[in-house]
């Protein structure tokens, strides 16, 4: 049985009608990040995580990719395929290069929100990840690159075989706080914007796009 | 006594004469007694975990779901929706019981205007006279104005009338007698289901997964291995056969009866009445020298003996003219054998025999107008009338006598020989000694006929006739013939009792007739074989005394009850185990409660018939008590467990028939039941220990345990007898349980396993075409569970929000509840029959199992598209090539079955 499948592309589909967002770093519990701006240690797994995530789109690791031209699907059909460069340098400050503390320890943290994987998935549009932010206590969102545009190169993905060195394009976003109180709480929504066919509304999955 | 005016006035103040139903335990007690009763409790626990469950996963995080109160309120539910069905049935059983008051209501014989009549009981008012006989229970609080002879009775009866009513003791014991079989049935899995659950609860915490979750492991595992339809379906299987058995004439008081009818080693079974037809009917008649046969079947319609002779025109003549009997009125309509008639057993015979024979015997009677009768007493031992004829030319009287043979002969000087007068002569004397002793002989009350024609001279017309006088000769009679009568035995029984001679049933006949009589009838059914002898028999033809025949030679045995109250009970037991065929004769209804503590010792399954007031120890005492529901009293009948309507014996061999079938098909249906409990333990086992995802949801086992496996089991009680049913042995009560090892083993490790495997096929199928090979499924679960894992990648690489995740779980909770129904359809059919190949058994006899298996997909198809939508019952839409997945794996069930019924079958015996 597992001989007749193809071992590129699964059978069906159709459990992902749409790619969910993942939020680096990795919450403990469900989606609350809470740290201490004066203890450092709060802090240090967020870090570590993102230092962990981002350590595929070191310069090194992305030498032998290609740099695609830009919006536009990267379809490939050769036999050897490649992946098209993610250069860190479009997170500006918050690719860890410069600030180490990805902004946690000046209170302004960075979260990276990345796009799901489906293989084949062309987005229609501009596919963006927009931010709000929402709650009594609002903060300043700043998406990078900006306008939190993900590029078309990026599309198609071919899957884990053919496909083995792909990067995933994700948006950072950093969050600044208005006051300077000692505790602040926000509530950050974010969704796929801009592509007609990856704007599915599910209220039963809040990790859909 | 009182004037019927007197009496509605009467009966107007007082109410009705019945009593006050004794305080009987509050319905609701009842019902909730239903509620917390074997499974329920567990059930429960499981219901409780999950709400305690979800309060954990509360308190830790505030958005969790609320998949685990959903799961409490389903479990909860299915326990109050048992415990509804389960007292509705008992509720309705206790109507059944109720019915079967009214179908036999106790009637009282009231003296009211001067008249004698029969009123309900309940109609009786204070200051009636009421009549009371042997066997009746007392109708109403009641002051003994003459006793005659009735004292024995009387004292029986008080003694058989303590405070028990029925309904209560019913009430009471049938719902503890119903649950004694789901009890026992499912003692030992309720006892598998919490030891594993308990155990894999260890090991789950052990495995330091979290309390949490083991604890809606534990969950699982209880609703697994739960047959939660199971209690359901085992009362509505023996519902049905009662139901069945009452049309067939075997009324069963309590359902727990039904079943243990089935394994009856022996019957006890009274003579008059069960086994004969309970009337006398003319069986032979001896004139000219010659015996002829008459038909003594149960419509006499087939009379072949020669008529034609002289001397029968005669005979006849006697026969209806020196009989007392007369038809009741206003029965033109009814058959002759089934008309109402004044007078006694005897006389009630021949009047029959000569209305069949002769026609009109009231018109023949006008004809030959009575002028004087003697009747029949015991001193005289004859009957005597005088007639005149029915000639006009011929002025003689003639009178007619009848009476025992002996009485008759000894007032004859002649005999009747073609119609023509002979001497009585020595030869004629002996010819007609051998004839009443080969009749005799055969167990038949024998009547001799003779008549005498007056001379017309000395009896003139006007003579008048004194009987106490007897101013007419009572001697020198011409003999004309002999009759015999017996009371025939049922033409259904014969075959009856060989159908139990192949069940290994053995019948014991106990009557309070006289042994040659017993013994005759005792042959005639085949209850002492026609080639069988007793010690009398074999001393008779070895010409030895009795004392010297081996008593183990001797198949049958006929025993008095004199012997009998000699015997110790060694000797009994002896007597017991070493005669197959034995005819207990003369015997007091006493006796028969020796008789049947004596095969209990044997470790026999007793079923014992009776219907007098006596008999209610004996039917209390035996295993299944019959009582007898013509003739019966009311006292037997409380004390009976089953009340057969036609007091016939075959009927009792029928309700062993089905008691038998569904003892099977209960078998059959457990079999079913159990085996998809370890297709659904399976994968709580394997999700523990491999790390899959949840393959089976616990509501989803729900789904299969109360959904789609509901009616395809009841249909199992449908399903019709194998042929060997009636070839078996009696299974022995305590050895042959309803769940014994083979039949856990095979269901579980064989079917079972089959049946998980094919499941997880369908399973792995559905997750390696989403794009999760099994190899990646392995160890995967504690990632895939965490609910803010979002990117979880599969085998291709793409990346699953933990939504997607739980949606795939569903498709596959779908899947497998799939996977399983489709191969209990396989598992419904290969538990039709149990040694013969369903080709033999046919496939489409049992319509209902049709039904059953359309029910199963529907309720499938309706679940997974009709209600795909519902979050809460976690079934999502399945792809329509899954649900043929596990098909090979259905026919492979049916194929490996049916070879081992072939090995069964070619190899008898073995195991």
């Amino acid at each position: 049985m597992l001989q007749a499948l193809n071992d590129k592309v699964p059978r069906y589909r159709d459990q992902i009608p749409s790619p969910g967002l993942t939020v680096f770093p990795k919450p403990v519990t469900a989606l609350d990040f809470s740290f201490s701006v004066s203890n450092p240690e709060s802090y240090r797994g967020y870090i570590n995580d993102l230092k962990k995530f981002l350590k595929s789109y070191g310069l090194e690791e992305q030498r032998n990719l290609t740099d695609c031209p830009d919006r536009a699907f990267f379809e490939q059909k050769r036999l050897d395929y490649t992946s098209c460069r993610f250069p860190l340098v479009l997170l500006e400050a918050r690719s860890g290069v410069d600030d180490p503390g990805f902004g946690y320890s000046t209170g302004s943290p960075c979260i990276l929100v990345k796009m799901n994987r489906k293989i084949g998935l062309k987005p229609q549009g501009e596919p963006r990840i927009e931010c709000i932010s929402k709650g009594e206590n609002t903060a300043v969102l700043s998406t990078y690159p900006s306008n939190g545009t993900i590029d078309l190169k990026y599309f198609p993905y071919y899957g884990k075989k053919l496909h083995g060195s792909y990067l995933h394009p994700f948006v950072a976003v950093q969050l600044i706080f208005g006051n300077r109180n000692n505790v602040n709480e926000v509530r950050v929504e974010r969704k796929i914007d801009g592509s007609p066919n990856l704007k599915i509304r599910d209220d039963r999955d809040k990790f859909l796009g | 006594g009182l004037s019927s005016t007197r009496a509605a006035e009467l009966l107007a103040r007082d109410g009705p004469n019945t009593l006050t139903p004794p305080k009987e335990t509050p319905e609701i007690i009842k019902f909730l007694k239903q509620m917390v009763g074997g499974f329920s409790i567990l059930l429960w626990i499981g219901a409780i975990l999950c709400w305690i469950a979800y309060g954990i996963q509360y308190s830790n995080d505030k958005s969790s779901s609320l998949d685990s109160v959903y799961l409490g309120s389903v479990l909860a539910l299915v326990v109050i929706l048992t415990g509804v069905f389960a007292y509705y049935q008992e509720a309705k059983s206790t109507n059944i019981m109720a019915s079967f008051h009214q179908m036999i209501p106790q009637q009282a014989l009231v003296i009211r205007d001067s008249e004698k009549k029969t009123v309900p009981a309940d109609q009786l008012v204070v200051g009636d006279i009421v009549e009371i006989k042997g066997g009746d229970r007392i109708p109403a609080d009641i002051r003994l104005l003459s006793a005659q002879g009735c004292k024995v009775d009387n004292s029986s009866l008080t003694g058989e009338s303590e405070p028990q009513p029925r309904s209560c003791e019913f009430t009471h014991e049938n719902p503890l007698e119903t649950k004694n079989i789901s009890f026992f049935s499912t003692t030992c899995l309720e006892g598998v289901a919490v030891s594993i659950g308990v155990l894999f609860f260890i090991i789950a915490v052990s495995m330091k997964y979290y309390v949490l979750d083991s604890i809606i492991f534990l969950i699982g595992i209880i609703v697994a291995n739960v047959p939660e339809g199971l209690l359901a379906t085992v009362t509505v299987a023996l519902s049905l056969t009662a139901k069945r058995m009452a049309k067939k004439n075997c009324l069963v008081k309590g359902l727990e009866a039904v079943e243990t009818l089935g394994s009856t080693s022996i019957i006890c079974s009274d003579k008059t009445g069960t086994l004969t037809q309970n009337r006398m009917t003319v069986a032979h008649l001896w004139f000219d020298n010659q015996v002829f046969v008459a038909d003594t079947s149960e419509d006499h319609s087939n009379q072949v003996f020669d008529q034609s002779s002289a001397t029968w025109t005669s005979l006849s003549k006697i026969i209806t003219l020196c009989n007392r009997a007369e038809f009741r009125p206003g029965q033109e309509s009814v058959p002759i054998m089934k008309k109402a008639v004044v007078g006694d057993a005897s006389e009630t015979a021949l009047l029959k025999f000569s209305e069949v024979i002769l026609g009109n015997v009231m018109e023949i009677r006008k004809r030959n107008r009575k002028v004087a009768e003697i009747p029949f007493n015991s001193t005289n031992k004859f009957q005597l009338s005088i007639h005149e004829t029915d000639d006009p030319s011929d002025r003689r009287f003639l009178v007619v006598m009848k009476g025992a043979p002996e009485r008759v002969l000894e007032k004859c000087s002649t005999i009747m020989v073609n119609g023509q007068e002979q001497p009585l002569d020595r030869s004629t004397a002996k010819a007609f000694h051998t004839a009443y002793m080969e009749l005799g002989g055969l167990g038949e009350r024998v009547l001799g006929f003779c008549h005498l024609y007056l001379p017309a001279d000395e009896f003139p017309a006007t003579y008048s006739f004194d009987v106490d006088t007897m101013n007419f000769p009572t001697s020198n009679f011409c003999f004309v013939g002999l009759l015999s009568m017996i009371d025939p035995p049922r033409s259904t029984v014969p075959d009856a009792v060989t159908k139990c001679r192949s069940a290994g049933i053995k019948i014991i006949m106990v009557t309070g007739d006289h042994p040659i009589t017993a013994k005759a009838i005792a042959k005639s059914v085949g209850i002492i074989s026609a080639n069988s002898e007793t010690v009398e028999d074999i001393a008779k033809r070895l010409n030895v005394a009795v004392e010297q025949v081996n008593r183990r030679d001797a198949k049958a045995a006929v025993v008095t009850g004199t012997e009998l109250k000699d015997m110790s009970p060694a000797q009994l037991d002896e007597l017991l185990a070493n005669h197959s065929e034995i005819v207990f004769a003369r015997t007091s209804p006493q006796q028969k409660l020796i008789i049947v503590e004596g095969c209990q010792r044997q470790d026999a399954i007793v079923a014992v018939t009776g219907d007098g007031v006596n008999d209610s120890p004996a039917l209390k005492k035996a295993d299944i008590g019959i009582a007898m529901g013509i003739t019966g009293s009311d006292a037997a009948k409380s004390a009976a467990d089953m009340v057969l309507l036609d007091d016939n014996f075959a009927s009792i061999v029928t309700g062993v028939e089905e008691g038998r079938l569904i003892f099977d098909n209960l078998k059959k249906t457990i079999a079913y039941t159990l085996t998809k409990n370890i297709a659904e333990l399976c994968p709580f086992l394997i999700y523990i220990i491999a790390g899959l995802p949840l393959p089976i949801g616990t509501i989803t086992i729900l789904f299969i345990d109360l959904g789609t496996d509901i009616i395809p089991s009841i249909a199992l009680a449908y399903e019709k007898a194998e042929s060997d049913i009636m070839n078996r042995k009696p299974r022995h009560k305590k050895k042959d349980r309803l769940v014994n090892k083979p039949l856990a083993v095979y269901s579980y490790l064989h079917i079972g396993l089959m049946q998980a495997l094919g499941a997880f096929v369908v399973y792995f199928t559905v997750y390696a075409q989403e794009g999760f090979r099994p190899s990646t499924l392995l160890n995967l679960r504690v990632e895939w569970e965490k609910g803010y894992v979002n990117d979880l990648e599969d085998s291709y690489g793409q990346e699953w929000t933990s939504y997607q995740r739980r949606y795939l779980e569903w498709t596959g909770y779908t899947a497998f509840f799939v996977g399983i129904m489709i191969q209990q359809i396989a598992d419904l059919i290969i538990r039709k029959t149990r040694r013969n190949s369903i080709f033999q058994q046919g496939l489409f006899r049992n319509k209902v199992i049709w039904v059953g298996i359309a029910s199963q997909v529907i309720i499938a198809l309706i679940l997974s598209y009709g209600l795909g939508s519902i979050v809460a019952l976690n079934f999502t839409m399945l792809r329509p090539q899954y649900w043929f997945v596990a098909v090979p794996h259905a026919v492979l069930i049916w194929v490996y079955d049916e070879v081992r019924k072939l090995a069964i079958r070619l190899y008898p015996g073995s195991k």
